[in-house]
């Protein structure tokens, strides 16, 4: 099995070339490096998407991870497997929902106009088709999946340390500060990564409440494979886009522990 | 305890943000889901209640075809993943052997692979392998669901192994060697001793893969061809506003269902928690 993997990529950097020209080249990735690629541009915009999308969903889970590991204490996995239940159910469909609420007819434009903030012909545009929609949206479908691995850390720490603090005279706030946040950064961390590795990929959410303003990088690679059907263009992008990621796995992995994904 | 790490007003608003987090999370599932007995089209004011849209999607063929397309790939995948992933475990938890961490690399590297990146390849590698089997055999394989179901694999062969793993790991040698001095062979061994412990694992990391595979769509839309899976089919009818409610229903329904699902999965645990003590189950929420 591993080395269907390893064919796949190894092709997937080789095999590409001589389907196209014939000829190993390197001028698709001058061109994309160098100054004046649009796609360069994209990368930096999905860039800040990503990381933007990454630390509000991190510190929407980290409260959440922390109620259920240190204050709840019974049926602490009940309300975890329902923070978490929705991440396994279809991505599309969660998606249609907020197509559905944000739209320019939809459940919040319409609450607007029955509470008399705006008139029936205006409806708030931005909410759909923007930048701001595909946050959102990214936002609540990973909410979920960040919840566990921070949860698993807080859970992890040593429960005496906290009282050792407490005993020491620091007050509940200073024992957050100095005790519970450190001990948590590696779970922190490896939320974090696993928010930001897929979303900077993504291209299905873009696509389905983006509009134009919300077109990514992971578009651009999917276009270029499904429409402009340039695919050496399209996989100079995706190895880049590899590269990057597997270069943040190099500095984080040590924080990603595996076994809290599926913990 | 708790009293280290919150007061009561810090608890009550950490209670309180825990609710809001989870009204956000189910509230537009629930808003789907009653847009699906909507007498109209999705949007507001609700027209009345009708099952309409329940009865139009069981008659379009396209749509159930997409459905059982999606169910025999997410099948079939999905037994493969729990067969390989028995498979793998053993080798990584029994066997020290060179390479061993660069082997288990590679088998969780669809982790952090954006599907993306992951779905293309294998399009080029599909895509290579055509044009090579055009040119020696003048036959060609196009595209299709087999090119799926070899994708799911890839992708849900971590999870599997990562629920299979940790039980095996916590399995005692010690029976398989009272098996052994009995006079079990190996395969007796495996079959009467060790399966049947693993079983809990089996079903849970089953019903990761089947759901994950039911719902993918980055890879399928890629290596699918003319044989749209129900995402990528979904995707599709997402553009066309007369098809909506119907999709809507549909959509309620799968909800249900994998929600019954990822329940299914967390009584198998809990099954295996009670069989064999508390803290001896891995816990298997992907």
């Amino acid at each position: 099995m591993p080395v269907g993997f390893i064919a796949a990529y190894s092709v997937g950097a080789v095999g590409i070339f001589p389907t196209d020209a014939g000829v190993l080249s390197l001028e698709d990735w001058r061109r994309f490096l160098g100054g004046g690629s649009i796609y360069l541009g994209l990368f930096w915009k999905s860039v800040r998407i990503s990381l933007t999308v990454s630390v509000v969903v991190v510190v929407l889970a980290y409260p959440v991870g922390y109620f259920l590991a240190l204050c709840v204490r019974k049926r602490k996995y009940v309300f975890l497997l329902l923070i978490i239940a929705p991440f396994l159910t279809s991505y599309l469909l969660r998606v249609l929902a907020w197509k559905v609420i944000l739209g320019d007819s939809g459940v919040l434009n319409t609450f607007l106009v029955w509470g008399g903030v705006r008139s029936p012909g205006d409806p708030v545009t931005w909410l759909l088709h923007s930048q701001f929609a595909v946050m959102l949206v990214l936002a609540y479908v990973w909410v979920p999946f960040v919840a566990l691995p921070i949860f698993v850390s807080l859970d992890n720490l040593d429960r005496s340390l906290l009282e050792a603090a407490g005993d020491l005279g620091a007050s509940r706030w200073r024992t957050f500060l100095r005790v519970t946040l450190p001990f948590s950064v590696p779970g922190v961390v490896a939320a974090f990564v696993f928010v930001f590795i897929p979303t900077i990929g993504e291209f299905v959410t873009p696509l389905l409440v983006g509009g134009t303003s919300g077109y990514m990088y992971g578009n651009a690679i999917n276009d270029l494979f499904t429409r402009g059907l340039d695919w050496q263009t399209g996989s100079v992008l995706a190895l880049f886009l590899l590269g990057v990621v597997a270069g943040l796995m190099a500095i984080f992995g040590r924080f990603v522990q595996l076994r809290s994904v599926a913990a | 305890m708790s009293e280290v790490t919150s007061s009561r007003g810090a608890r009550a608003l950490l209670g309180g943000f825990f609710g809001a987090l989870v009204l956000f999370l189910y509230l537009p599932i629930a808003i789907l889901a009653i847009f699906s007995f909507n007498d109209g089209d999705v949007s507001f004011p609700l027209q009345g209640f009708t099952t309409e849209w329940y009865r139009r999607f069981l008659s379009n063929p396209l749509l159930v075809t997409a459905l059982e397309r999606s169910a025999i790939v997410a099948l079939i995948s999905s037994v493969i993943a729990v067969a390989l992933g028995v498979l793998a475990s053993f080798v990584l938890v029994r066997r020290r052997f060179l390479g061993r961490s660069a082997v288990s690399a590679l088998l969780f590297s669809p982790l952090v692979v954006p599907y993306l990146v992951f779905g293309i390849s294998l399009l080029v590698v599909f895509t290579a392998f055509d044009r090579f089997l055009i040119d020696v055999t003048g036959y060609t394989i196009p595209l299709g669901l087999h090119a799926v179901v070899i994708g799911h694999v890839v992708v849900s062969l971590p999870y599997t192994v990562l629920t299979i793993m940790p039980l095996l790991e916590r399995l005692s040698i010690g029976l398989e060697e009272a098996a052994q001095d009995l006079g079990a062979g190996p395969w007796q061994r495996f079959r009467r001793v060790t399966l049947p412990l693993l079983t809990p694992a089996l079903v849970s990391s089953f019903l990761i893969a089947f759901t994950l595979s039911f719902d993918e769509y980055a890879i399928a839309s890629f290596l699918s061809g003319t044989q749209a899976t129900w995402p990528v089919y979904l995707f599709a009818q997402l553009r066309v506003p007369s098809q909506l409610p119907q999709v809507v229903a549909v959509s309620s329904v799968i909800l249900l269902a994998s929600l019954l699902l990822v329940l299914a999965a967390e009584v198998a645990r809990q099954v295996a928690a009670r069989r064999y003590g508390s803290g001896f189950a891995p816990r298997t929420i992907a």
